[in-house]
């Protein structure tokens, strides 16, 4: 209870320094104006794709999750605003939904403006093709990504036209990522199907350098590598062929 | 109780109602936001959904925020 209380405090202090003439009056007296300059706009939008993947059902509430219809109309507005220049995506996904992310994947794939990616901590199942989507992709050398082969929840019917629907889902998946990343189908299948590398399960947990090295991700890095990629593809676009400032 | 199957532990004891139906997404200030209606009855921000990483650095959108009454 004296926690909850003490929360209830800091609320409506902070609702209180929030609204109300008193933060106006306290900004005049300040600054001398009402208005405190802000930052400029960011031309590089950031689009975080964390905990699971959500597709058609929705998951309790403590599951982190990422819904796909929130992120497709985030995706719409940047492809729009002329002021968004490039995006960056960043992953740390253990999965989810196939059709959800291979729609996400979809809208990724077709924007016009630069698309660079970023995968921490991990990249799994689904978040493969979700990170090969973009025009670059990084990978931190710590973050691990999980190839496996599609799995079904629910109610499963016991009938040879489910193993074929989930076979021709699977391709889906498989030919996306290699249409779209440097790996050849081969290396990936074997990725997918190979045994004693994953306990109880086939597949396999791909760690960054390795995941490089197969031509899954183009190359191991982070924020700054990512930033100077985007930058990069940024002024490729205005077609002056110069570096942009970073923000 | 030790439980050894194959289901998901969602399966065997369904979450409750309420934990849905007090997490709701709303705009927000031209902002869509994720907010729990607290046992007090005020809304608090969870989480913000926006692509713009400016957002992120304003005071008014920190998860944990109570929301004005009036803006809801």
């Amino acid at each position: 209870m004296t926690n909850k209380d003490a929360e209830k405090k800091d609320g409506q202090e902070e609702q209180e320094e929030q609204s109300g003439p008193s933060s106006l009056v306290q900004k005049i007296q300040a600054l001398g104006q009402t208005n405190v300059p802000q930052a400029p706009d960011s031309n590089v939008h950031v689009l975080s794709i964390i905990g699971q993947v959500e597709g058609h059902i929705q998951l309790p509430p403590q599951n982190k999750t990422t819904k796909y219809e929130h992120l497709l109309p985030q995706l719409i507005a940047i492809e729009q605003n002329p002021k968004i220049e490039g995006v960056i995506i960043l992953l740390n996904t253990v999965g989810g939904d196939v059709e959800a992310g291979l729609a996400l994947s979809e809208m990724i794939a077709s924007l016009s403006k630069p698309t660079v990616s970023i995968v921490l901590g991990g990249g799994h199942s689904i978040g493969v093709p979700i990170a090969v989507s973009t025009d670059y992709s990084f990978i931190v050398p710590t973050a691990t990504m999980t190839i496996h082969p599609v799995r079904l929840t629910g109610l499963v019917i016991g009938v040879p036209q489910t193993f074929e629907y989930l076979d021709k889902m699977q391709e889906r998946v498989i030919n996306f990522v290699v249409n779209h990343s440097n790996i050849k189908e081969e290396k990936f299948k074997d990725l997918m199907f190979a045994k004693g590398n994953l306990t109880r399960d086939i597949g396999t947990n791909v760690i960054g350098t390795d995941a490089v090295e197969y031509g899954l991700i183009d190359e191991v890095g982070g924020v700054k590598e990512a930033m100077i990629k985007i930058n990069e593809y940024i002024a490729q676009a205005k077609g002056n062929g110069e570096q942009e400032v970073i923000q | 109780m030790i439980l050894y199957t194959p289901l998901s532990e969602s399966d065997i004891f369904p979450t409750a109602e309420n934990l849905y139906t007090n997490r709701q997404c709303i705009t927000y200030e031209g902002k869509t936001v994720f907010v729990e209606k607290n046992s007090s009855g005020e809304y608090q921000l969870v989480q913000l959904l926006s692509t713009d990483p400016q957002d992120y650095l304003n005071n008014m959108y920190t998860p944990g925020t109570i929301l004005p009454n009036n803006n809801r």
